[in-house]
C-alpha cells in the first residue's frame, strides 16, 4: 500500500502542477513510513517540501496555497497530532466555502489505527470528529488499489478531503491497476454473503475477511462491506447487503461509544427497521484512551470479536 | 406619515431584557435618525438608544426604572416621509432568546400513520412485518427461537395451510412415537399453562330445561329460517352478563386492578383440523338474534378455513364452548381462556328426565357449566350469575 | 525554498523611515511623494469609514444588527495600510477591518449583513483580494503566509498583508505562522494593530516582551511605530511591501494605538478601564491630528472639511438604506448552499427534505 500511495502522490504531481506535497520529513527522509520517497528528488523542493514542526500552520499555509491556486496535499505524520490542526481544518478547511462561495482542494493525508506495537498518540482513530463536521469529505482505503484510487479521487475532487491511511496495513501487497477509478462516496463488497453483514473500513476489512473466512468453515456466510468513505457514506450498498442478510455489525477501531459504526448502525435501524431480524451490533475499540501496546490486541478488534458477534445475532433466531 | 413602533432589540447577543434608566426626548418632540431616545441598563452595560426613524414622538411606552423585554414596545414614532421600508421585518429586531421569528419556519407537526406494536410478542422487526403481510397473528404463533422468540420459520409455518399441528412424527424408536410440537398446538399448550398457572378457577354446574327454546326453534324451522341452538346460546349469555358486569373483565395482577370491559366480545370455541380456535363474535350485545346467527356462522366457518383474519381472532372478553354436539358426554370442566374471567361450556340438549309437579317426565334440556376466576368472583356470584342465565334460557319464548 | 534563511539587519528600508520612538521622520514625511489630492483622499478615508462605524453602531442599537466591533481610533492603521498596497496585494484580515474592506470597495451594507444574520462571508474574496472576517484569534496568519508562499512559488509580483491584533501575538498559530513566513521568505507584510486591549485584557497582562523585537526571533526584521499617524502607517507598510515584493521576505509592523469603543456591541468598558485614559487618547485622534496637520500645510480648509463631512453623512444613511433593504436569501440556499462544491447525494437529499418541510413555496 505504501507504494501504491506513492505511485498515486507521483501520479498527481505529474498531471498537475498545482499539487503540492509538504509536511514535516516528507522531502529528503521521503516520510517516517517512505510514502514520499523519492518525490521530492523527482519532482524539486518547491514541489515536495518539508515544513517546519507545526501541524496547526501546515494547515494553515494549505489553505492560503489553495487560494493562490495551488491543490496542497499537505501530510500529518501521525494521526494523534492531527489534533493541534484540528481548529484550522474544523474552523477554516470545512468551512471555508460556505464562508467565502470558494472551494479548497485539499487533501490530507493521515496515518491512521493502531496494531503497530507503538507509544502513546501513534495509533489513534480520529476519524469520527472529522465525518462528523460538514464540508469535509472522509475517505479511508483498505487495499493498496483502492489506496492509489481513492487518492487520486481526493486529490481531484474540488472539496477537501481528510485521506485516512491504515499504517498497519502500509505493507499489505497487491497488484494494482492505476488506470481504475474508484469514486469517493461508493463503497465495495469486499466478500459475498448471505447471512450477515460486516460493516468495516480502513484496517478492520481485512479482519472481518478473516473472520468471512472463519465463518465459511462453520457453514456461516459473513458478507464484508469495505465503506472507503465515511462521508459522503454510501447507505445504497449498505442497505442492498442487509435487505439480503437481515443481520449487520459493524466494525472499527475507534472506541465504540459515539464512534463512526454509530452513525452507521442509525442509519441501518432507520432505514431498514423492518428488515432486521437482530439488533445492529457494533465492535470496536473499549470507551478508554489507547492502551500501551502490550495490551493493544485486547482493545482492537479481531477476527474472534468480528465472528462472537455475528454468533450473537444469529442467536436471534 | 405612519405611525411605527420601535421595539427593545437584543443589545448585546443573548439578552432578555434591559432596564429603561432615562428618557432624552419628551413625547411630542420631533427627532432625526440617530437622535439618542434613552439610556438603558442591560445585564452587560448602559447603552444609549439611538432613533431608528425621523419623526414625531408619539409615545413612550417604558418609565424610568422599568425594566422592558427584549421585543417589548419602546417608543412609538410618527415617522416622516421617506422612511425606509424593511425587507425582511422582524429579522434582527430584538433577536435575543424570546424573540419573534425571523419569517421562515418549518411546518407544523402533522399526524403521522400509527405503526402497530404489540408489546407482548419477542419477535424482530422483519419478522413482525412478515407476519402482518402473511395474516399470522403472532399471538397464536409460538416460538421457537431463543427464549420463545418467534422466527421467520415459525411465521413461515404459521401461514402454511393447515396440517402443521400435531405435524412432522419422528420414526418410531423403541414403542415409542414423538410428535413435534409447533404452531396452533403449541400455542394452545401455551395458553393453557398459562390458565392453570395463573388463574385460580372453580367451576360450577347446572341443568335448564330447554323446553322453551326448542319449541322456538321448531317455529323458525317452520317459517324456513332454522337455527342452530348457539345463537340462542350466546343471545342468553349477553343478557346474563348484562345483569353481571364482573363476568366480563380480567385480573390485571400488575396494577392489583379488575378490568371491567364494557363491550361484550364473545369468543367461540370451534374445533378445527387445526386445533382448537377461538374467533370472536365483537360487541356481541349490539346484535340480534339473526345477526348473532349469521355472523357465528361466518365466524365458525372462516375458522375452519383458516381465512380469518387476527383481528377476529383476539379481543375477546368472555368464552362460549359446546362440550360434545351429541353422545353421552353431559359436561366438562371448561378451562378458562386468559385474561377472561369466565368461560361458559354448554352441552348437548337432549331429553332428560325431570321431575315436575312431582312427576318424572322427560324434557329437553342439557347442562351447563362455568369455569369463573375465583380471584374477580366468589361463588356467590357465580351462583347466581348460573341462575340468571339458565331463568334466561327458560323464557325463551317462540 | 528549504533554505533556512539567516538575517543580516544591514538593509531595512522600513527603520530608515522612523525616528527610535517610532515616529515617522520629517525627512521621510516630505518625501513621500503624495500630491494634495492624494493626502486629503487620506482624510476622506478615514472620515467615512469613521462615520460608517458609528452608523453600524447605531444600527445595531436599534436591532438592525446583532453584533457590532468598532474600529473607532484605528482609522489611520486601516487607511494607511490599505492607500500603501497595490489593489492586487491580498488582505487577511481578523474580524475589525471593515474600514480596510471599505477601502479596498468592499460595499459597506454587504459587508453589515454579516452582522445581520444573513451570512458568514457577504463579499468575494477574489474580487477585492480580501479574505473573509477571520474570528478565531490568529488563525488567519497562517493562511496569509501560505498564500505569500504561493506567490513566491508562482514568481508573482503580489504581496500579502497579515493583519491582527496585539492578542493574536500570544496564540500559537501566529507564532508558527511567523516563523513559516520566515523560513520560507514569504513576501507578507505582518501589520500588528496593537491597540492595547483584548476585550478587557490590557497589553501589560497580553505579553511580558516586544512585539515588533519578536520579528528577529523569527528571521526578519520588525518595527514599532506610532499607529495613529496614517502617514507613518503608510510609509511604513509601502516600504515593508517593496522590500518583500523584491524577495527579500517578510516584515513584522506593530503599529501603536488605542481601541476607543468596546470590544464590541455586547461590551463595556466602563468595567476594565478609566476613562482618564480613554481620555488621553482622545487626544491624539488620528483624524484630528491630521487635520491639524493638512491644515496647517494648507492642503485643506473649512469648506473641504464641511463637505466631507457631509459626503460621509449621505453615505451612511445610504448605507442604513441598502442594508435595511436587503433580502434574505433563502432558507435552503443560505443554509446549503455553499457547503461544497461537489455535493454527494445525500447531500443534496438533505436538502431537498429540509425544503420540503418550510411553510410556503
Amino acid at each position: 500500500m505504501a507504494k501504491a500511495i506513492n505511485l498515486s502522490l507521483r501520479d498527481a504531481l505529474t498531471r498537475d502542477e498545482n499539487v503540492l506535497i509538504f509536511g514535516e520529513d516528507v522531502g529528503a527522509l521521503g516520510g517516517v513510513f517512505r510514502i514520499t520517497d523519492g518525490l521530492q528528488k523527482a519532482f524539486g523542493e518547491e514541489r515536495v517540501f518539508d515544513t517546519p514542526l507545526a501541524e496547526s500552520t501546515i494547515i494553515g499555509v494549505a489553505v492560503g496555497l489553495a487560494l493562490r491556486g495551488f491543490r496542497p496535499v499537505p501530510e500529518i505524520q501521525f494521526d494523534g497530532f492531527i489534533y493541534p490542526a484540528f481548529e484550522q481544518i474544523v474552523s477554516h478547511v470545512a468551512k471555508y466555502r460556505n464562508r467565502s462561495g470558494i472551494s479548497l482542494p485539499i487533501t490530507i493525508r493521515v496515518p491512521f489505527g493502531g496494531n503497530i506495537g507503538a507509544v502513546e498518540h501513534h495509533s489513534e482513530s480520529p476519524e469520527a470528529y472529522f465525518a462528523h463536521t460538514a464540508g469535509l469529505k472522509v475517505v479511508t482505503p483498505s487495499t493498496p488499489g483502492d489506496a492509489y484510487a481513492l487518492l487520486q479521487a481526493a486529490i481531484d475532487d474540488p472539496d477537501p478531503v481528510i485521506f485516512f491511511e491504515p499504517k498497519a496495513r502500509y505493507y499489505l501487497k497487491e497488484e494494482i491497476d492505476p488506470t481504475a477509478r474508484v469514486p469517493l462516496g461508493k463503497a465495495r463488497v469486499a466478500h459475498e454473503g448471505s447471512s450477515v453483514s460486516v460493516i468495516a473500513y480502513g484496517p478492520t476489512v481485512s479482519i472481518a475477511l478473516q473472520a468471512a473466512k472463519t465463518a465459511a468453515a462453520e457453514q456461516i456466510s459473513i458478507e464484508v462491506i469495505d465503506l472507503r468513505s465515511l462521508s459522503p457514506l454510501d447507505m445504497d450498498t449498505v442497505m442492498a447487503s442487509v435487505r439480503k442478510t437481515h443481520r449487520a455489525v459493524v466494525v472499527h477501531e475507534a472506541p465504540v461509544f459515539c464512534g463512526f459504526g454509530a452513525e452507521v448502525a442509525a442509519r441501518i435501524s432507520h432505514d431498514g427497521f423492518d428488515l432486521l431480524e437482530a439488533p445492529v451490533t457494533r465492535v470496536g475499540g473499549l470507551n478508554v484512551p489507547y492502551p500501551p501496546a502490550r495490551y493493544e490486541k485486547l482493545y482492537l478488534p479481531d477476527a474472534d470479536r468480528i465472528l462472537q458477534a455475528a454468533d450473537a445475532v444469529l442467536a436471534y433466531g | 406619515m405612519a405611525d411605527q413602533t420601535f421595539r427593545l432589540p437584543d443589545l448585546g447577543e443573548g439578552l432578555t431584557e434591559a432596564q429603561l434608566v432615562a428618557w432624552r426626548v419628551e413625547e411630542g418632540a420631533r427627532v432625526e435618525v440617530n437622535a439618542p431616545l434613552c439610556d438603558v441598563e442591560t445585564a452587560k452595560a448602559v447603552v444609549v438608544i439611538p432613533s431608528p426613524w425621523a419623526g414625531t414622538i408619539q409615545k413612550l411606552h417604558a418609565r424610568p426604572g422599568e425594566s422592558v423585554a427584549v421585543g417589548e414596545a419602546l417608543v412609538t414614532i410618527a415617522a416622516a416621509e421617506g422612511a425606509p421600508a424593511e425587507a425582511t421585518p422582524g429579522t434582527l429586531v430584538g433577536y435575543g432568546p424570546g424573540a419573534p421569528e425571523s419569517g421562515i419556519r418549518r411546518r407544523a407537526r402533522m399526524p403521522v400513520a400509527t405503526a402497530e406494536t404489540s408489546i407482548d410478542v419477542r419477535a424482530a422487526p422483519f419478522v413482525r412485518q412478515l407476519a402482518k403481510d402473511k395474516g399470522v397473528d403472532l399471538a397464536q404463533v409460538a416460538g421457537t427461537g431463543p427464549g420463545g422468540r418467534i422466527t421467520r420459520s415459525d411465521v413461515e409455518a404459521a401461514a402454511a395451510t393447515p396440517a402443521t399441528t400435531a405435524a412432522a412424527t419422528v420414526p418410531s424408536n423403541g414403542g415409542e412415537r414423538r410428535i413435534s410440537v409447533v404452531g396452533i398446538r403449541k400455542a394452545i399448550a401455551r395458553q393453557m399453562v398459562r390458565s392453570v398457572s395463573t388463574i385460580p378457577q372453580f367451576t360450577e354446574f347446572a341443568v335448564f330445561d330447554a323446553t322453551n327454546l326448542m319449541a322456538a326453534r321448531e317455529k323458525r324451522k317452520a317459517s324456513g329460517r332454522p337455527m342452530t341452538p348457539l345463537p340462542y346460546f350466546i343471545e342468553a349469555l349477553v343478557k346474563a352478563v348484562r345483569a353481571y358486569p364482573m363476568m366480563n373483565s380480567s385480573w390485571d395482577d400488575a396494577r392489583d386492578e379488575i378490568v371491567v370491559k364494557e363491550p361484550i366480545h364473545l369468543g367461540i370455541a370451534v374445533n378445527t383440523s387445526q386445533g382448537l380456535l377461538v374467533p370472536v363474535l365483537r360487541d356481541a350485545s349490539t346484535l340480534d338474534l339473526d345477526a348473532i346467527a349469521a355472523q357465528s356462522a361466518q365466524l365458525i366457518e372462516g375458522a375452519r378455513a383458516g381465512t380469518l383474519p387476527p383481528s377476529q381472532m383476539s379481543g375477546g372478553t368472555i368464552t362460549i364452548t359446546n362440550v360434545g354436539a351429541s353422545g353421552p358426554v353431559e359436561t366438562g370442566t371448561p378451562i378458562i381462556n386468559p385474561p377472561e374471567c369466565c368461560v361458559v361450556a354448554f352441552g348437548a340438549i337432549k331429553p332428560r328426565p325431570m321431575v315436575v309437579d312431582g312427576q318424572v317426565v322427560a324434557r329437553s334440556g342439557a347442562w351447563i357449566s362455568i369455569s369463573v376466576d375465583h380471584r374477580i368472583v366468589d361463588g356467590a356470584m357465580a351462583t347466581e350469575f348460573l341462575t340468571a342465565l339458565v331463568a334466561e334460557l327458560e323464557k325463551i319464548s317462540a | 525554498m528549504a533554505d533556512v534563511v539567516r538575517v543580516v539587519a544591514t538593509d531595512d528600508p522600513v527603520r530608515a523611515l522612523f525616528s527610535p520612538a517610532g515616529e515617522l521622520t520629517a525627512e521621510a514625511r516630505s518625501r513621500l511623494g503624495l500630491d494634495a489630492a492624494a493626502l486629503r483622499e487620506l482624510y476622506r478615508n478615514m472620515v467615512l469609514i469613521r462615520r460608517a462605524d458609528q452608523e453600524a453602531l447605531n444600527l445595531q442599537r436599534q436591532g438592525e444588527l446583532g453584533l457590532w466591533g468598532q474600529y473607532l481610533g484605528q482609522e489611520a492603521i486601516h487607511v494607511g495600510a490599505m492607500t500603501a498596497l497595490r489593489t492586487d496585494d491580498w488582505v487577511f484580515p481578523s474580524y475589525r477591518e471593515f474600514g480596510m474592506a471599505m477601502v479596498r470597495g468592499v460595499d459597506p451594507a454587504d459587508m453589515l449583513t454579516l452582522f445581520r444574520g444573513l451570512s458568514h462571508g457577504p463579499w468575494d474574496p477574489h474580487k477585492y483580494h480580501f479574505a473573509p472576517l477571520a474570528i478565531p484569534v490568529a488563525t488567519q496568519v497562517p493562511h496569509a503566509v501560505g498564500f505569500a508562499m504561493g506567490c513566491r512559488l508562482k514568481r508573482s509580483e503580489e504581496v500579502v498583508l497579515s493583519t491582527f491584533g496585539d492578542g493574536a501575538t500570544s496564540e500559537g498559530d501566529w507564532h508558527e505562522a511567523m516563523n513559516f513566513a520566515g523560513v520560507f521568505k514569504a513576501p507578507v507584510v505582518f501589520l500588528c494593530q496593537n491597540n492595547y486591549w483584548a476585550i478587557s485584557v490590557p497589553l501589560s497582562k497580553q505579553t511580558a516582551g516586544s512585539i515588533a523585537d519578536r520579528a528577529h526571533g523569527y528571521g526578519f526584521p520588525g518595527i514599532r511605530i506610532d499607529g495613529n499617524d496614517v502617514l507613518g502607517v503608510f510609509a511604513a507598510v509601502r516600504a515593508a511591501a517593496a522590500r518583500a515584493r523584491q524577495g527579500d521576505g517578510p516584515y513584522l509592523i506593530e503599529a501603536v494605538t488605542y481601541r476607543m469603543g468596546a470590544h464590541t456591541s455586547s461590551d463595556d468598558p466602563t468595567r476594565y478601564r478609566l476613562d482618564s485614559e480613554l481620555q488621553a487618547w482622545n487626544a491624539r485622534d488620528p483624524i484630528a491630528r491630521y487635520r491639524g496637520w493638512l491644515e496647517q500645510q494648507g492642503i485643506i480648509d473649512d469648506g473641504v472639511v464641511a463637505a466631507i463631512a457631509d459626503a460621509a453623512e449621505s453615505a451612511a444613511q445610504a448605507m442604513r438604506a441598502r442594508l435595511i433593504s436587503l433580502p434574505a436569501p433563502p432558507a435552503g440556499e443560505a443554509i446549503f448552499g455553499r457547503v461544497y462544491s461537489n455535493p454527494p447525494a445525500s447531500f443534496l437529499q438533505e436538502r431537498e427534505e429540509f425544503e420540503a418541510s418550510l411553510e410556503g413555496d
